[in-house]
């Protein structure tokens, strides 16, 4: 890495670096770019297959910078295919890598409510009663109804279950032990150098300032970082991705309006549990019609399971928290729960618009690889593999464009990255996906009917449903709960839980019926003692807070305040004084919900809410997410 | 004239994270230990940090970091590390365990210490943590110091200060959160730190880049240590289950609670 | 006949302290214990006779000592000299000693240099059939073992508050001096002196009856939408004052003073208990705002009887660890401690 002379801007002196390649987020996307970019960098006799632009005689620099403290401190568990995988990777052994299984058996589960407190239509209710009337012949046993045929787009065949924190540390060490490539975790970027629409590299985030940014104790501006290339890995939430879009804007008919929250825990299944590593369930039905569940298991009687909540439950109380452990209690599941002990605990976003969520893959000095480049597939609950793929798809390019000495600029990654990219089963996959979801729009069983058309259709047919802004989709308190909790009553639980700082949901699902959650202390424990458990939640000082209101005026006026009720480590809480809700950097996740949870337009664009969610240090600390 | 500074220090699993003992081959071991994420030991840390503050601030200085971890924790551990302070890594390919003996690692140590090329036994300081949050013993930092026939020793070091004669003022933790202040004549020297009192350093990316060009190859070719078993054998490794019968006092007011809280801590 | 070596340093006053006292009883046991043994007793310090006659009367077969000005401070070089001595002299499979920094310092070192092996901060030692074993703790008190050894002398330091201490009404022991050959390089070390806790408040005192552990929740922003550091620093001075209680600290709260934010003024890494702070050993604890925090994980598990004050009813943390969990504002409640105790 060749230094430069220090940049300044406004009076503030960088130091500054260059690069050949400079990765942002350490995840399946820059694992499997920097896989296959460490491998071909070098020829088989050892000998440089293609030298440094930045030093002279040297193999191209290679870094990348990952926000969090560990390569491992990701989620979530995964059944995965592991096509791409496997192609970078074709002798890739299971049992090297912990917490990793072949798939075995797959289930797809009905679950029917078996309290009678989630919201559900007449006709499924009808359906309910049938499947209840008719228990043995349809085969209903623990309130839930195994469903007898899984469609081939939903299943895994030959694939495998991982934790993503395991994968990721043992791509991470086998990068590392290349030599090839310089992985950083700990360093945030704030953001991507723009020099006349040519992105030049990145900057990182400042270090020893105080809660608002300024300089305090210690002071370290965050070092400038100039490459050639700029890769763009930092997934669906992450603060250099979403510049770009900001500033390049989104193709034409793209937009990012269709998210979820997947909360997820680790448990050890109690002694008695029958279920065998490699087992895949999926549930639907329950704790509410919107939100879908997983449960898989690795081996040593190790499970990782958890809830989806979609941005399209319409719930101003949209929460996960509470549902993951409704979910865990539906007898279904709770039979193979009941004993077992909580490891640890996480939640991430999920950009759910997929291949319409596609921003510009290339430009001048960039790429964008992964789950923030589009590449989740939502009719076939696929993320990591694709991303996977994308970044293995960008490796080969770069290489090509390495050896032939050309210039990393939107027309000669266009014409490598981007054209390998459309001809490859991410995208035809991801076309047929892409509607695939939009039934759900109006309501649960279209939603069902819709995806399993366009899956058997190969995403000819599908069902109507353009999912409209997210701030212009949530219900108030009142229209939700009417004909459930009174006007006047709402006001008053209000009123109580903001005086107390504690967001709503927990007191209106009480009071709307979910029973109290029995805490038992090693598997129901308080929604702060799961930030404790697994390597406790943390932020290291001298950082600015990352979630920033940024106007006070839009939050003084939400009735609402959806960011504080989704909040999945209970960082954003009402403030009691009214106005701007508080934030405890301290207990954030970075799961960045409360990005796509704002019921406020930004004003200067109104698909983004009146959040912003930057790039910060710190988070989940435990690795087997 | 700069010191040459030897850092020993040990990797320990990402502190609150659950842990269990198992018994494997060799012994007692933790479940999952290579799953779990790893932290350099903290207090070994603190005595890294203090190291690179000495060396900056006293010309003609160098530290090195001798540390003994299966390869890719190791790995893993520096990735971190190496963005905080600028060393020279030693690198040895051995147990990280808390129940491998300190005697064991102690000799592994000291024969790496010896080994380091250029290095200057009348600059030498010899730094680590007091003890390890993983063994625990208090022990290993001395037997390197023995084994290096260097006999002045400090233990819960917080201060260290060059006067103008070059000699060292020490403050160590004693009984009652009091210091004893030393003066030693100058080095060689062995200091177990505890916390000492310098911040965090911030991650440096060119810090970490400079390390880099020592730090693989310093990990490739790590050799595996030896560590023998040594005379020590357990008969039982526990993670004790006591739990408490919590009395859970709820709406009780604060007099009440008050009242009940005095007249415990006067019975 | 195995020698069981019981090893002490005198005070500043000459005298031994509670924990020295501890091991004593404990080497007592020890070499009923194992029967057939030999209890020796070594002390070292600038004048060892009143310590030793202050234990005249404990059954040892022998009094050995080690006196003079190198050997009234804690160094490493003398006394790693001093004990050297004492047990070529004394020739024992067992060295017993209570926990203190200045044994803690030098022994391991010792135990090497004379091919036998160390075991500090032991919780208990006992013989069973001839076979010694001591219990200790690995992993921050998290993980107990118990285990023997085969190398000798194995040096055993007792950490203090695991055994009672011996009573005696003294006599007068004939104390056989052992000479130490101090080579001139083995005082390249002087010691100054002592140095007091920074700040003005004296807030460790290893030998109250109550633990008092403060936790981040002071600090954060209370019901009102405000820190209140003020009042907390207060009230709990206030209380420390009047209990003469131990001050401990969770290490969030330790850690803050790095931030920048405000915090609590007399509370430094020294109070620091948990993971890597001290385990410290009273008969009670009372941990306040503590909710999330370690110290009723590890910092608790040598206290006796533990309370602990917490908003928060389901604090897993408390929870199977205190004794009891009052739901209640610690402001609130200390407050209203404080002038209980203003009254009585």
């Amino acid at each position: 890495m060749s230094q430069t002379t220090p940049s300044s801007d406004n009076g503030v002196e960088r130091q500054c670096m260059e690069a050949d390649v400079v990765c942002v987020g350490f995840g399946p996307a820059a694992g499997g770019f920097l896989t296959t970019l460490a491998r071909g960098l070098t020829n088989e006799d050892g000998s440089l297959a293609v030298s440094s632009a930045v030093m002279e005689g040297m193999p191209p620099q290679v870094i990348c910078f990952e926000r969090a403290e560990g390569l491992s401190f990701g989620v979530s568990g995964v059944v995965t295919r592991a096509r791409g995988i496997r192609e970078t990777l074709p002798n890739l052994d299971p049992a090297t890598i912990p917490m990793a299984a072949p798939v075995a058996e797959e289930r797809v589960v009905y679950l029917l409510d078996p309290i009678g407190a989630s919201r559900r239509p007449r006709t499924l209710r009808a359906i309910d009663r049938v499947l209840r009337a008719a228990k043995r012949a349809v085969g209903m046993q623990h309130d839930a109804v195994e469903l007898p045929y899984i469609p081939p787009f939903l299943r895994k065949d030959g694939g495998l279950v991982l934790s993503i924190g395991q994968f990721n540390q043992w791509v991470g060490d086998n990068i590392m032990m290349s030599g090839a490539v310089q992985l950083w975790p700990g360093s945030p970027v704030a953001e991507a150098v723009i020099e006349e629409n040519k992105v030049v590299g990145v900057r990182l985030v400042d270090q020893g300032t105080d809660k608002d940014g300024k300089p305090d104790a210690g002071f370290t501006p965050g070092m400038e970082v100039r490459a050639n290339l700029t890769v763009i890995a930092d997934g669906p939430v992450g603060p250099v991705g979403r510049q770009l879009d900001a500033h390049f804007g989104m193709p034409d008919g793209h937009h990012q309006r269709d998210w979820a929250v997947g909360m997820k825990i680790v448990v050890d299944l109690p002694e008695s549990c029958p279920l065998e590593p490699g087992t895949v369930i999926h549930t639907l039905g329950y704790p509410e019609l919107e939100i879908f569940g997983f449960m898989y298991v690795y081996p040593g009687r190790i499970a990782s399971l958890g809830i989806f909540v979609p941005s399209w439950f319409d719930s101003p109380v949209r929460t996960a928290y509470r549902y993951l452990q409704h979910w865990m209690l539906h007898p279904y599941l709770w039979r193979h729960l009941n004993g077992g002990i909580l490891r640890s605990w996480g939640a991430k976003t999920i950009q759910e618009a997929g291949k319409r969520g596609e921003p510009v893959l290339a430009g001048d000095g960039f790429a964008r690889i992964g789950e923030g480049s589009g590449s989740t597939n939502v009719l076939t609950n696929s993320g990591v593999d694709e991303a996977w793929a994308t970044g293995s798809i960008l490796a080969e390019s770069v290489l090509d464009l390495l050896k032939q000495d050309k210039p990393f600029t939107k027309e000669s990654l266009e014409a490598t990255y981007v054209s390998r990219r459309r001809a490859s089963w991410v995208e035809s996959e991801g076309r047929i996906a892409e509607h695939a979801r939009d039934g759900f729009q109006k309501g649960f069983i279209r939603g069902i009917l819709g995806t399993g058309l366009a899956g058997l259709t190969q995403g000819r047919l599908h069902l109507a449903g353009l999912p409209p802004r997210l701030n212009e989709r949530v219900l108030s308190l009142q229209e939700h709960f009417q004909g459930k909790i009174s006007e006047a009553e709402i006001g008053q639980i209000r009123k109580q839980c903001i005086a107390k700082g504690e967001s709503l949901h927990d007191a209106l699902m009480t009071r709307a019926g979910w029973p109290e959650i029995p805490y038992d202390g090693q598997l129901l424990v308080s929604h702060q003692d799961a930030l404790l458990l697994g390597g406790k939640v943390q932020a290291p000082g001298g950082y600015a807070d990352h979630v920033v209101f940024v106007y006070p005026h839009l939050c003084e006026t939400c009735g609402v305040q959806l960011c504080a009720e989704i909040c999945s480590g209970q960082a954003i809480t009402p403030n009691p004084e009214g106005g701007v809700p508080l934030f405890d950097r301290e207990k954030c996740v970075h799961c960045g919900a409360c990005l796509w949870n704002c019921t406020q337009a930004s004003e200067e664009n109104k698909e983004s809410g009146a959040i912003a969610f930057r790039a910060g240090a710190g988070g989940l600390h435990s690795s087997e997410n | 004239m700069g010191f040459h500074i030897v850092v020993c220090a040990g990797i320990v699993p990402d502190p609150l994270q659950t842990l269990e003992p198992i018994t494997g081959p060799q012994g007692p071991a933790l479940k999952n230990e290579m799953m779990l994420p790893a932290v350099l030991d903290p207090w070994a840390k603190h005595a890294l940090f203090e190291a690179a503050h000495l060396a900056a601030k006293t010309p003609d200085s160098k530290v090195w970091l001798v540390s003994m971890a299966p390869k890719t924790k190791l790995q893993q551990v520096m990735m971190s590390i190496a963005q905080k302070a600028s060393f020279e890594l030693v690198a040895l390919d051995g147990p990280a365990s808390g129940f491998t003996d300190s005697q064991a690692v102690a000799e592994a140590l000291a024969a790496a210490i010896n080994a380091i090329s250029g290095l200057d036994r009348k600059r030498l300081l010899v730094f680590g943590g007091w003890e390890s949050a993983s063994r625990g013993a208090g022990a290993t930092l001395q037997i390197v110091g023995e084994r290096l026939g260097i006999v002045e020793q400090f233990q819960g070091v917080d201060e260290l200060s060059v006067t103008a004669s070059g000699s060292l003022r020490i403050l160590e933790r004693v009984e009652g959160g009091m210091h004893q202040i030393s003066h030693c004549d100058g080095p060689p020297a062995v200091l177990g730190w505890a916390t000492g009192s310098l911040p965090e350093p911030p991650n440096n990316p060119q810090v970490g880049m400079a390390n880099m060009r020592t730090l693989m190859p310093a990990l490739q070719k790590a050799t595996a240590a030896g560590v023998a078993v040594d005379g020590k054998s357990f008969t039982s490794v526990e993670v004790p289950k006591q739990r408490r019968d919590t009395r859970i006092v709820k709406d009780a007011s604060t007099d009440d609670i008050a009242r009940e809280i005095m007249e415990w801590i006067k019975g | 006949m195995d020698t069981v070596l019981y090893l002490a340093h005198t005070q500043s006053d000459e005298t031994l302290s509670k924990g020295a006292l501890e091991a004593l009883t404990a080497a007592k046991e020890l070499t009923a214990q194992l029967g057939s043994a030999n209890l020796v007793v070594a002390i070292l310090g600038g004048d060892v006779q009143t310590a030793a006659d202050s234990v005249a009367d404990c059954g040892a077969s022998k009094f050995l000592g080690v006196s003079g000005e190198a050997f009234a401070q804690s160094r490493y070089a003398t006394d790693a000299a001093a004990i050297e001595a004492l047990c070529r002299t004394a020739q024992p499979a067992i060295v017993l000693c209570g926990s203190s920094s200045r044994f803690n310092r030098v022994l391991p070192g010792v135990a090497s240099r004379l091919g036998g092996c160390a075991d500090l901060h032991a919780t208990e030692v006992k013989a069973d059939g001839g076979s010694t074993s001591i219990t200790r703790w690995y992993y921050r008190q998290r993980i107990r073992a118990a285990q023997v050894r085969d190398k000798r002398p194995w040096f055993v330091a007792l950490e203090t508050g695991s055994d009672a201490p011996w009573i005696t009404a003294g006599g007068k022991a004939a104390v056989e001096s052992v000479p130490v050959a101090l080579p001139e390089s083995s005082l390249r070390t002087t010691v100054e002196g002592l140095q007091k806790p920074p700040g003005q408040t004296q807030t460790i005192r290893p030998d109250a009856d109550l633990l008092y552990v403060a936790g981040a929740g002071w600090t954060k922003k209370q019901a009102d939408g405000e820190a209140h550091i003020q009042d907390a620093e207060s009230i709990i001075l206030d209380f420390l004052g009047k209990t003469q209680a131990s001050l401990g600290g969770s290490k969030s709260l330790v850690d803050i003073s790095g931030t920048g934010q405000a915090v609590l003024s007399f509370m430094t890494h020294l109070n620091q208990i948990g993971q890597t702070g001290a385990i410290p050993r009273h008969p009670k604890g009372l941990s306040t705002c503590c909710h999330g925090e370690e110290p009723h994980a590890v910092g608790w598990r040598f206290i006796h009887e533990r309370r602990a004050i917490n908003l928060d009813a389901n604090c897993g943390w408390a929870h199977g660890k205190a004794d009891v969990l009052y739901v209640a504002d610690a402001f609130e409640v200390m407050r209203k401690v404080n002038a209980l105790l203003e009254k009585s």
